[in-house]
């Protein structure tokens, strides 16, 4: 029997946690599944020294396979924005039945098609949260000319309320962040914000709307993928759904724990939702910039448009179901 | 097994003398092609491309910048002979001022090659005017230049705060005990060398036309000007004005706006300074790129993973462990650069070292000192290079090579001292619960 | 040996022009970062174009600072041998070295680069933050262009070695650290 062995390249460094561990899970998944005829060699961001150019590597064939985020590819096809995570769209159960259900996974392909890519699901993070702030946000005016570490499409919606979002390479973050050089930061969540120190120099924590779902992606170069065997290609595609969900639970076991920890250590930090007038003005900020893309592209007006009918109707179930189990909760305790 | 014989390819085709960089990258280039073929070429667009978009390293030129307008105008030269000039007949005092000038960039920059080019282009021609040593002199000023990775803020300590973990508040805390020691250590070590061999590094002259009173007065009064920049350069992070690399840029437009104050500007002295900027700005980047084809073709021809193997047989006592990981990585230091070594080889040690209970704290600082150390060691230090890049002709690598012996020892000692005594440093050397 | 000093003359302007925009960038950085912080700090406006225009620059600056170095002799050599040679063993070396290792090198790059900044030419990219520069393909065909200069300072490296091995040019006038410290 022939072996196959893919090279995939990771957005990420070696053992990065929760997303490191997905691509881990996912090529031990596929090996065992496939009794060792499927290898899959994981190379980091240490070794190609390339995080963000994944989509170029594994449309020239260089890699086999990616493991990235789709909207840092926005630059470069517009369209790839829609299938990480939107602010005020889909939670994560709501957006995986859009993608494997609903029209996600067809139009994901639309769009990577063009470029000799697929393009799976590679797992999510759960909520994100909307990031550390020093002072608390009373009101918009709190936020003219707020300097923060923002980026991509809520940067573009934070921009639209008045904030400034400022680049600051990862390794300055935390030294912008302790001498005012910016005011706020969005990280991703406890587990892995907690490593970068941000509890120890910021008191408030807002939480998300921007990222309510974030999903990352498994990019897979067509003809590595046509010249698998049948038998191969449908492991591989078992082997990334079960390793994306699998990055979902991780991700809530780790967020908790994290959390718990700086509840204990940390008892500075005071969580924070951000105003209503607030989230109205961003709400209307960014039905705004869809509306801008929509112009722009067509088959950009189609995702959107098939995205708000999906998270209407999805959205409608959420709240006799989960929403309301939450509330009932809410009121017993 | 390719890369182990490409590094000894490198090291002999690098005595032959053909510029470092295109050594590393022929060298590699050779070992990929026979090993992968062309194609492993492709990737290197994106690494230089990494480089273009690492903002952190843009402190490189913008330090030169400001290094090189401070030695065109004389400022430079006008602060450290001040500085010397307050020791009196004491031997050594350029040298310790050196350091502590040194001292002050560290705490702005985390970029080796900023510090380590600025200090040679600031202290080196002054010292070598003195009558000081070659070698005590550039083994001073690279030591000092590299005191940038281990007082914070520092690159080596954020990226291991990430592979281990830990919060790189902590990390810059833990680190300043131990910058602070050394530091120390370098000017004892001065003092008393000078006193056995005053001939290496000699006082300064006295200026017999005024009192000793007057003379400490009137280097003091020379010294405020490009004290007041470094000030500037440092305070403007801790106020939060200017990351620590745009910090670089206030230093380079406060030098030329002192360059008008003391009548030294002109559009040419800019431009000639821009000049001399670029050219070692692209020593320093020719050497990081052939240096990252160099690691292209180590890791893509599976060095990693034979270094992987290795490790895997240390042993499993606790301080068998902690001293043979800390041997290694000196050793691998020698070869290969920090970020391969905190991405590759800190992961497999920090697993074992968590089972031990050590304290990860702790850990980190002993690789960080160890680290710093590995720009240092011959034959591929970088900082030694760099120094020789800017280095008169008269400077030979040899010279240099030998300088920095007393100062690796010395950050060795340093180290034994952190694994000995972790409580001087405010740290323990097992995990508290 | 009349066409090897034209082209020898030719190869270092060449060198010396990507010198110049390299210095030109340098300068412009320098008063970029400085207007960004000013700005940021005095006045809160921050413009995420202006922070990547940094970058811009400054691989600007050490992309085409390598030519340059190379027509100056500013890359860092070990000199443990070199010192000690006379001019034709010099000569050899960087005759040599220059055949083997740097027309190679940069003939790699610039092929590779091609294609990379191609296709982002092809893909229209550009920044993907708010305000960022549209052109991405603009910065990236500085490495294609970079390692094409690379190649013909190697090639004047030749034609220069040549002419000291002719007795027309010696190594030891032309050092350009000399002057830096
Ligand atoms: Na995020
Ligand atoms: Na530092």
């Amino acid at each position: 029997q022939d072996t196959y062995t893919l090279r995939l390249a990771e957005t990420w460094g070696p053992n990065f946690p929760i997303f490191g561990d997905t691509t881990k899970r996912f090529a031990k998944l596929a090996n065992e599944m496939s009794d060792g005829r499927l290898r899959i060699r994981i190379d980091s961001s240490n070794k190609h020294k390339a995080p963000f150019g994944i989509f170029d590597m594994v449309k020239s064939g260089q890699y086999d396979m990616g493991h990235s985020a789709s909207y840092y590819w926005k630059g470069k096809v517009p369209e790839t924005l829609f299938f990480t995570s939107m602010p005020f769209g889909m939670t994560a159960i709501e957006q995986y039945a859009w993608f494997y259900e609903g029209n996600g996974m067809k139009l994901m392909q639309e769009v990577y098609g063009p470029h000799n890519l697929l393009s799976f699901p590679g797992g999510n993070t759960g909520v994100q949260m909307g990031g550390w702030f020093r002072k608390e946000i009373k009101s918009l005016d709190d936020l003219q000319g707020l300097k923060m570490r923002i980026p991509g499409f809520a940067g573009e919606v934070f921009a639209k309320v008045g904030v400034s979002p400022t680049n600051i390479p990862p390794g300055e973050l935390y030294t912008a962040l302790e001498r005012n050089t910016i005011d706020a930061a969005e990280w991703v969540g406890p587990a892995l914000d907690l490593r970068l120190g941000f509890q120890q120099i910021a008191d408030y924590y807002y939480t998300g709307w921007h990222e309510p779902a974030t999903e990352l992606q498994f990019l897979i170069n067509k003809d590595s993928w046509n010249k698998l065997p049948k038998d191969l290609q449908a492991i591989l595609k078992t082997a990334m759904r079960v390793s994306a969900y699998d990055m979902l639970v991780q991700s809530q076991d780790a967020n908790a724990e994290a959390w718990s920890t700086i509840k204990e250590k940390y008892p500075n930090v005071k969580i924070k939702h951000f105003p209503d007038s607030v989230f109205k003005a961003m709400y209307k900020a960014n039905n705004e910039l869809l509306k801008e893309m929509a112009s722009k592209s067509d088959l950009a007006a189609k995702i959107i448009k098939d995205q708000e009918a999906y998270l209407k109707k999805t959205r409608a179930y959420t709240d006799i179901s989960e929403r309301a189990y939450l509330n009932t909760m809410a009121e017993v305790e | 097994m390719t890369g182990i014989v490409m590094f000894g390819a490198a090291l002999l085709l690098l005595m032959v003398g053909f510029p470092v960089a295109f050594t590393f990258g022929g060298v590699a280039l050779f070992f990929g092609i026979y090993a992968q073929g062309m194609d492993l070429f492709a990737f290197m667009p994106f690494r230089i491309m990494s480089v273009m978009q690492n903002k952190v390293l843009m402190a490189v030129p913008l330090f030169i910048f400001m290094g090189v307008v401070l030695q065109r105008t004389k400022l430079a030269e006008q602060l450290l002979t001040s500085m010397g000039r307050l020791f009196g007949g004491l031997p050594g005092g350029l040298a310790i001022s050196t350091i502590v000038v040194g001292a002050l960039l560290a705490a702005s920059t985390g970029v080796v090659g900023a510090s380590v080019v600025a200090m040679g282009l600031i202290s080196l021609p002054v010292m070598l005017a003195h009558n000081y040593d070659k070698r005590l002199s550039t083994g001073v000023i690279c030591a000092s230049g590299t005191l940038g990775q281990i007082v914070p803020p520092s690159i080596i300590l954020i990226i291991l705060g990430d592979v281990l973990g830990l919060p790189v508040g902590d990390l810059f805390r833990a680190a300043v005990g131990p910058g602070v020691v050394l530091i120390g250590l370098y000017i004892a070590y001065i003092l008393i060398m000078t006193r056995f061999k005053p001939e290496t590094a000699p006082a300064m002259p006295a200026d017999h036309s005024l009192s000793r009173k007057q003379e400490i007065g009137a280097a003091l009064l020379a010294i405020i000007p490009p004290l007041a920049l470094i000030v500037v350069v440092l305070g403007s992070i801790f106020a939060g004005i200017a990351t620590p690399t745009e910090s670089s840029a206030l230093g380079g437009v406060g030098a030329i706006v002192l360059a008008i104050i003391y009548r030294q500007f002109s559009f040419r002295m800019v431009w000639d300074a821009a000049k001399d900027t670029v050219s070692v700005t692209a020593m320093v980047f020719a050497i990081l790129i052939g240096a990252t084809a160099f690691s292209m073709v180590f890791s893509y021809t599976g060095g990693d993973y034979l270094l992987e193997d290795w490790l895997h047989m240390l042993p499993g006592d606790h301080w068998g462990f902690i001293i043979l990981s800390m041997v290694v990585i000196l050793i691998l230091g020698f070869f290969i650069d920090f970020v391969e070594i905190s991405f590759i080889i800190v992961p497999i040690l920090s697993p074992v070292a968590e089972a031990m209970g050590v304290n990860m704290l702790w850990f980190a600082i002993l690789i960080a000192m160890n680290l710093q150390t590995s720009f240092l060691t011959p034959p591929f230090g970088f900082a030694l290079f760099y120094l020789k890049g800017v280095a008169p002709p008269q400077v030979r690598t040899i010279d240099i090579y030998k300088g920095i012996i007393p100062f690796i020892l010395l950050q060795i000692l340093v180290l034994a001292m952190i694994i000995i005594f972790p409580e001087w440093f405010g740290m323990t050397d097992l995990a508290t619960y | 040996m009349r066409w090897i000093i034209k082209l020898d003359e030719w190869l270092a302007t060449a060198s010396k022009v990507c010198g110049w925009v390299a210095c030109g960038a340098m300068i412009l950085m320098a008063l970029n970062v400085f207007y960004d912080v000013v700005a940021r700090y005095a006045f809160n406006s921050v413009s995420i174009g202006l922070q990547e225009m940094e970058w811009h620059l400054y691989s600007v600056v050490f992309l085409l600072g390598i030519p340059y170095a190379l027509r100056t002799d500013g890359h860092v050599r070990v000199d443990v041998l070199y010192t000690k040679w006379g001019q034709k063993t010099k000569a050899w070396v960087n005759l040599v070295g220059a055949i083997i290792f740097v027309i190679p090198f940069a003939y790699l790059i610039a092929t590779y680069g091609y294609d990379f900044a191609l296709d982002s030419y092809k893909m229209g990219e550009g920044s993907g933050d708010p305000g960022g520069l549209p052109y991405r393909w603009i910065i990236k065909s500085v490495i294609p262009l970079t390692a094409f200069f690379i190649g013909t300072a190697g090639l004047n490296m030749v034609t220069f070695a040549i002419r000291v091995l002719a007795g027309d040019k010696s190594y030891d006038v032309e050092h350009s650290a000399e002057g830096l410290a």
